[in-house]
This record gives C-alpha cells, sequence and structure tokens, in this order.
C-alpha cells in the first residue's frame, strides 16, 4: 500500500489553535500567519513529556485511593474516607445510582485513563500501524472523559465548606483529595500534550 | 483559504469539504471531525454568553445552597466552595476548584464577548489574536458542568444529616452550565477565526 498524502509529506503544518493550513516544511520556530501560535511538524517532545505525566500519575494514583480524602467529626464519631470508602457510605445510604456514578468517574475512569494512555504510548514509541482506527477512537474517548473525574472534588470542596458546623460536625479535607486532584490535572495534561498523529505516522519514517 | 485540510488528528491531507447542513465532514481515515456546520451567526454567539455572564454573576452573589443542622444555618456560593479548601488549607485544591469552576468560565465569556462585539462592526479589538490564543488556552479547563453533577453528590450525602434548601444561585448554575455548553460549541477557536477572517477590517 503507497502511503497517502499527509500534511507532513505535503510540506503542510496545521496550527493547532486556529487549524489554518500553512505551506512551511519544518523550519524551526515558525509560527502562524493568522494567530501567532507556534507551529510544529508534532508537538515538541510529546512522547517523553506524555510519559513524564501518566507515570507521575500513575505513582499519584496510590496514595489518592489510600489516604483519606476527608474526615468527617461528628459528635458521635470521626470518620476517615477514602474515596472507595465514599462509595461504599453512598450505597450503604441507599442512593446506588448515585454511589455508582462516583465510583466510576473517581475510580473506574483515572485507572483507564492512565492505562489507555500508557498503551498509545507504548504503541506510538514503537510505530505500530496495528488498530489505528481503534486506538484514535481510545484516545478521543480519553480526551472526552477526562474532565469528569473532577466531580469528586466539586463534592468534597462543597462539603468541606458547609459541613462547618461548630461542636456538632465538621468536615476536614485529607491529603488524598490533593493526590485525587493531581492525578485527574496531570492526566488532563498528558492528554493535551499527547499528539495523536503519532498514531498514524507510518513506521518506515526517519 | 487553501483547497487542502490537513487532519488535525491523523495529518491525512484531503481536499476542503463543506459539511452537510445539520451534519459534519469527517476525515476520510481517522474519522475525527474536520468541520461543524456553520449554522451560528455572531449574534446568537454573542447573546449566549451574554446571558452566560449574568448567570455567572448571579451564581456568585447568591448562595448554592443552604444547611441547616442544629438551628444553626450555613451556606455558599459559587467562588465560596474554593474558598472553604483555602481556609482549610489547600491552596493549590481550591486554587483548581476556583480556576475551573469560576475563572476560566468568566475568561471565556469576557473573550468571547471582547473579540465578537467590536467583530459585528467589523472592527478588530485591539489586541485580538492575543485575546483568542488566551480563550484557545482557557477554554478546556470550563469544567461547570461537572461541578453541577458533583454538587449534586454532595447534596446528597448531606441529605441524610442535615436540611437543605437550595439557594437561587443553584438554579442559575444549571442554567450557567447550558448556556456554557451552547457558548462552547458555537465558539471553538477555528470558529472565531473564520469569522475573523470574514470580518476583517
Amino acid at each position: 500500500m503507497s502511503s497517502p498524502a499527509t500534511g507532513r509529506s505535503l510540506g503542510l503544518l496545521l496550527c493547532l489553535d486556529c487549524h489554518a493550513t500553512v505551506r512551511g516544511g519544518s523550519a524551526p520556530a515558525l509560527r502562524c500567519p493568522r494567530c501567532h501560535a507556534h507551529l510544529h511538524e508534532r508537538k515538541p517532545h510529546s512522547l517523553a513529556v506524555t510519559t513524564a505525566l501518566v507515570v507521575s500519575a500513575a505513582v499519584l494514583y496510590v496514595p489518592a485511593n489510600i489516604l483519606p480524602v476527608m474526615d468527617t467529626r461528628t459528635i458521635f464519631d470521626d470518620e476517615n474516607d477514602t474515596i472507595m470508602s465514599g462509595v461504599l457510605v453512598l450505597l450503604h445510604s441507599g442512593s446506588w445510582p448515585i454511589a455508582m456514578l462516583v465510583f466510576i468517574a473517581s475510580i473506574v475512569v483515572p485507572l483507564l485513563k492512565i492505562l489507555a494512555l500508557g498503551v498509545l504510548l507504548y504503541s506510538a514509541w514503537r510505530r505500530s500501524p496495528r488498530h489505528r482506527l481503534q486506538r484514535s477512537a481510545l484516545f478521543r474517548m480519553v480526551e472526552f472523559i477526562g474532565r469528569w473525574s473532577m466531580l469528586d472534588i466539586y463534592a468534597i470542596s462543597l462539603l468541606a465548606t458547609l459541613v462547618q458546623v461548630r461542636s456538632f460536625a465538621s468536615v476536614i479535607v485529607g491529603w488524598g483529595a490533593w493526590a485525587f486532584a493531581a492525578v485527574v490535572v496531570l492526566t488532563l495534561i498528558a492528554a493535551r500534550t499527547f499528539d495523536e498523529r503519532l498514531l498514524w505516522d507510518p513506521p518506515q519514517h526517519d | 483559504m487553501s483547497p487542502l485540510i490537513v487532519c488535525p488528528a491523523c495529518d491525512l491531507a484531503q481536499r476542503r469539504a463543506t459539511a452537510p447542513p445539520g451534519g459534519r465532514a469527517h476525515c476520510a481515515r481517522c474519522r475525527a471531525t474536520l468541520q461543524r456546520p456553520e449554522n451560528a451567526a455572531i449574534d446568537t454567539a454573542i447573546s449566549w454568553a451574554l446571558c452566560a455572564l449574568v448567570l455567572l454573576l448571579l451564581s456568585n452573589a447568591y448562595p448554592l445552597v443552604a444547611m441547616q443542622v442544629n438551628g444553626s444555618s450555613r451556606e455558599t456560593t459559587l467562588a465560596g466552595a474554593a474558598l472553604g479548601l483555602y481556609a482549610q488549607g489547600y491552596a493549590s485544591l481550591a486554587a483548581l476548584v476556583f480556576l475551573t469552576t469560576v475563572a476560566a468560565p468568566l475568561l471565556q465569556i469576557l473573550t468571547v464577548l471582547y473579540v465578537l462585539i467590536p467583530l459585528r462592526r467589523r472592527r478588530h479589538a485591539p489586541g485580538q489574536n492575543a485575546v483568542l490564543r488566551v480563550l484557545t488556552r482557557v477554554r478546556p479547563w470550563s469544567f461547570m458542568e461537572v461541578f453541577m453533577l458533583g454538587a449534586l453528590v454532595a447534596l446528597v450525602r448531606l441529605a441524610k444529616f442535615a436540611h437543605i434548601e437550595p439557594g437561587i444561585s443553584l438554579w442559575s448554575c444549571v442554567l450557567l452550565m447550558l448556556c456554557l455548553s451552547a457558548l462552547t460549541s458555537l465558539t471553538p477557536p477555528q470558529q472565531l477565526w473564520r469569522w475573523v477572517e470574514r470580518n476583517g477590517a
């Protein structure tokens, strides 16, 4: 199969900010004539930067799930909640749809994102020509679902703000919440530094 | 305009096609969306942005929810949620919440208005290109719809042991979420640049 005409083979650059097509080859420090954004044939150091972000996120995923995200102190007891025990609290209070929602957004989605980005990075390093369409779709899904993991952070921030009733109940935020937010932000940035065009670059290049 | 378009997702060069009415043009190779139909006018985008601006101000001026427990009551606004984290010493978390629920939506609205209002009269706002670049950077961090779902989770957890009173701002936040989604889908950076090009001074 002959390789199809691509921006790279024709010497056309695409401005990722405004989507202008620019004739330019690979001159360094080229700027978009329309919006003046920096132009690159591929995002610079995409694989290295994205790998660093995904590895950091994977490391922080452990404290995010082990450390308590919040500590609820009432006159009756003192309850340390991790993300998972928060899901169980919701489940036991009878609101299983909400429990499912939090479970998916806070536990499944971040884990899937880290794994999916890992798979995408590995296949892009190897310039694997297989299952490109599926990998492209996988990347788009990672991009789409990423923001929904912030849900728990917002819930915690509202609880910590509202539940400050002196001597009756208070919610104290734990470092697990910080680690969890870091995982979410790192994976969000990783999805932006990853250049999905690398999934389609022909193996014989360079 | 170049007759060729390069797919942002797979770099395939292909002839520029206009999206069918109500549909989208997809990349022939990777199926990424290349072109959305242009059915919006600048005025439509401006009205959504103005609407969102009013709702954002309302959401920060009035309480989101009030909680009554043991005779005492506490309430918070939209921005108050970030302040609660700050008060507990989590400045970075507070900044993240503030950025994604207040600052990014506000910047998104203001930059769209700043560029589009002069453009109606075929004028370019000073620093237009820099402002549009700010918008491109900020837009992906506007998480209002996620915040609303998070608020729902928090309210379900609270409803067990306290009386929850929804505030005016809860409703304005729901409307704000809808306005922002409309604004976001009407004004992708590419569309704004097309308007800029077409209304060249």
